[in-house]
């Protein structure tokens, strides 16, 4: 275990962040990621594979600089054929980010039995978890309430640091809260623990 | 932080993500570099042109890690455990290499490349359960997946009140009210103008022998099992997600279009973005040809007003090869339909 000490070490003067972006496919990841980071949306293709976003993240509270963090953000396909990938990416993961297409009410049992399985994952235990109620903007999109109670997140595992934020890759709403609170919430278990 | 990064034609990208993109990549070649490497430090990644320089690094490394692999089963017991931590980084390393390099390498040599490093990992795996039986944290993650559950059939849930679907399934905690759509129909022409309608997503689903005219823009189209039906829509300024339909043909703009399960089917498409098919066959692809009055604005409003050819450059998921998939084809010219007026909505 001792090369993984050393990395946290490592990543702990860095202040970078590990988080881990899935869900099933046509839920909107990659338009996320591509959205809080400034660019253009309009032409993106279902991922074959994954990609990696590195984001410099800085944090105010009330106007006052509170700190500044790398964030690494995998965003790893869902499609069927690759969601078996998901699992090579699970080492070291600080924030895992579920996202849900809120329009799509046929493919929820699919969604629920996915994040179930991820859950389970040991080496996701300790990892923040930030579910996405994403497409709020379309008429007819459930809300993160009902999302919630579809995904009976109420029943999680107690130790799980968790929330559910309704958003909007499209419009950007909501983005900003949902990355606050994981980014908050990853610190205060890593970096303020020294 | 950015704007140094100097901009030696990295071949696939222009615009606004360019310069993000070689700060980026200059990071990770920083990264590269300061990594002790048996065989010489690699060229910093930003140097890659083609796709020929990326494989032979990546190729070289592979090579590198596969036979310090076969090496462990020789090494000294004492360093087993720092052999496989220091494999385990060289693939981590190759693999982020993959996920930068991904912006412009053709999808074949991603997957081929992602492909190439699970196998990696697992025989990592593989081999240190065998050599350190009392490994603490081995990868013990049998798929615990059921297999997807069959779709039922038809008949089990006629109650033909185009409730959704999912509130059938009866695990759905919620009571969800009716969406727009047509489901549960028969030999019928089903036909519906959305303009002026603030419509969100629209469902296709459980339609046999039907044709489906749809006049205007919705943000989201689902179908679901259809059978002998054709399709006829405005575009759609998200995505399209189709999943089981057999003996079909549909003609729809979209951002996006997914295809899944879908049997002997024509699609006359006008996308953005490369469409893609999973698990499908006989699937054939033309130009999108629908008319209605009107239509040109429309497709302007959705950001469709031009032909992309990417109705042709479709992603097969389940097809891992160079080579052309045998699960779909460019419909020939001769076998096509002329363009198809649905301006008079009711037949
Ligand atoms: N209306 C609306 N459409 C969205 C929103 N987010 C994403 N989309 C659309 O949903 C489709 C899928 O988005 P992607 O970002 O490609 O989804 P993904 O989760 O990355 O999919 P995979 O890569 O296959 O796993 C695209 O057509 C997006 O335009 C949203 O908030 N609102
Ligand atoms: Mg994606």
């Amino acid at each position: 275990m001792g090369l993984l000490s050393i990395i946290r070490k490592i990543k702990r003067k860095e202040k970078e962040m590990r988080i881990l972006m899935v869900g099933l496919d046509n839920s909107g990841k990659t338009t996320i990621v591509l959205k809080i980071n400034g660019e253009d949306t309009s032409v993106i293709s279902p991922t074959l594979g994954f990609n990696i976003k590195t984001i410099t993240y800085q944090k105010y509270v009330q106007l006052m600089f509170c700190g500044r963090y790398t964030l690494n953000i995998w965003d790893v396909g869902g499609q069927k054929t690759i969601r078996s990938y998901w699992r090579n990416y699970f080492e070291q993961t600080d924030g895992l980010i579920w996202v849900v297409d809120s329009s799509d009410l046929r493919r929820l049992d699919d969604c629920k039995m996915e994040l179930d399985n991820l859950l389970k994952e040991e080496r996701l235990s300790g990892a923040s978890l930030l579910i996405f109620a994403n497409k709020q903007d379309i008429k007819g999109a459930l809300t993160p309430a009902e999302i919630a109670k579809v995904l009976n997140l109420e029943a999680m595992d107690k130790t799980r640091h968790w929330k559910i934020v309704g958003c909007s890759a499209y419009t950007g709403e909501g983005l900003l809260e949902g990355f606050d609170w994981l980014v908050q919430d990853i610190a205060s278990r890593i970096y303020m623990l020294e | 932080m950015e704007g140094e990064a100097d901009g030696s034609d990295s071949a696939a990208d222009v615009s606004a993500l360019g310069k993000k993109h070689l700060a980026m990549l200059e990071r990770l070649s920083n990264r590269h570099q300061s990594r002790p490497d048996k065989s010489g430090s690699p060229p910093p990644a930003a140097s890659f042109e083609s796709t020929s320089s990326f494989l032979s690094l990546f190729n070289e490394s592979r090579m590198s890690i596969e036979s310090r692999l076969a090496q462990c089963r020789l090494a000294d017991r004492s360093l087993l455990q720092l052999n496989f931590d220091e494999i385990s980084a060289s693939i981590a390393n190759l693999e982020k290499l993959v996920a930068e390099s991904s912006y412009y390498l053709p999808p074949y040599e991603v997957r081929s490349s992602l492909k190439t490093i699970s196998d990696l990992k697992q025989a990592l795996d593989n081999l240190s359960s065998e050599l350190i039986p009392k490994k603490k944290f081995s990868f013990k993650n049998k798929p615990a997946r059921k297999e997807p559950t069959a779709p039922s059939s038809k008949g089990a849930e006629a109650d033909g009140h185009g409730s959704r679907p999912a509130a059938k399934a009866g695990s759905l905690a919620v009571a969800v009210p009716d969406s727009p759509g047509f489901r549960n129909r028969a030999n019928e022409v089903l036909a519906k103008d959305v303009r002026g309608l603030e419509v969100g997503e629209f469902t296709l689903s459980d339609l046999e022998s039907c044709e489906v005219r749809l006049i205007g823009c919705t943000r989201a189209l689902f179908v679901h099992r259809l059978r002998n039906c054709r399709v006829y829509a405005g575009p759609v300024t998200g995505s399209v997600l189709i999943e089981e339909a057999e003996d079909c043909v549909f003609l729809l703009a979209s951002h996006q279009i997914r295809i899944h399960n879908a049997k002997a089917s024509d699609f006359y498409l006008r996308v953005r973005s490369r469409p893609i098919i999973e698990d499908c066959t006989g699937a054939r692809f033309a130009p999108y040809r629908l008319n209605y009055r009107g239509i040109e604005q429309d497709l302007e409003d959705a950001a469709l007003g031009e032909e992309t050819g990417n109705w042709s450059k479709v992603d097969d998921f389940k097809w891992l090869r160079a080579a052309q998939s045998p699960n779909w084809s460019v419909l020939p010219e001769n076998e096509r339909i002329g363009t198809v007026d649905i301006s008079e909505l009711s037949a």
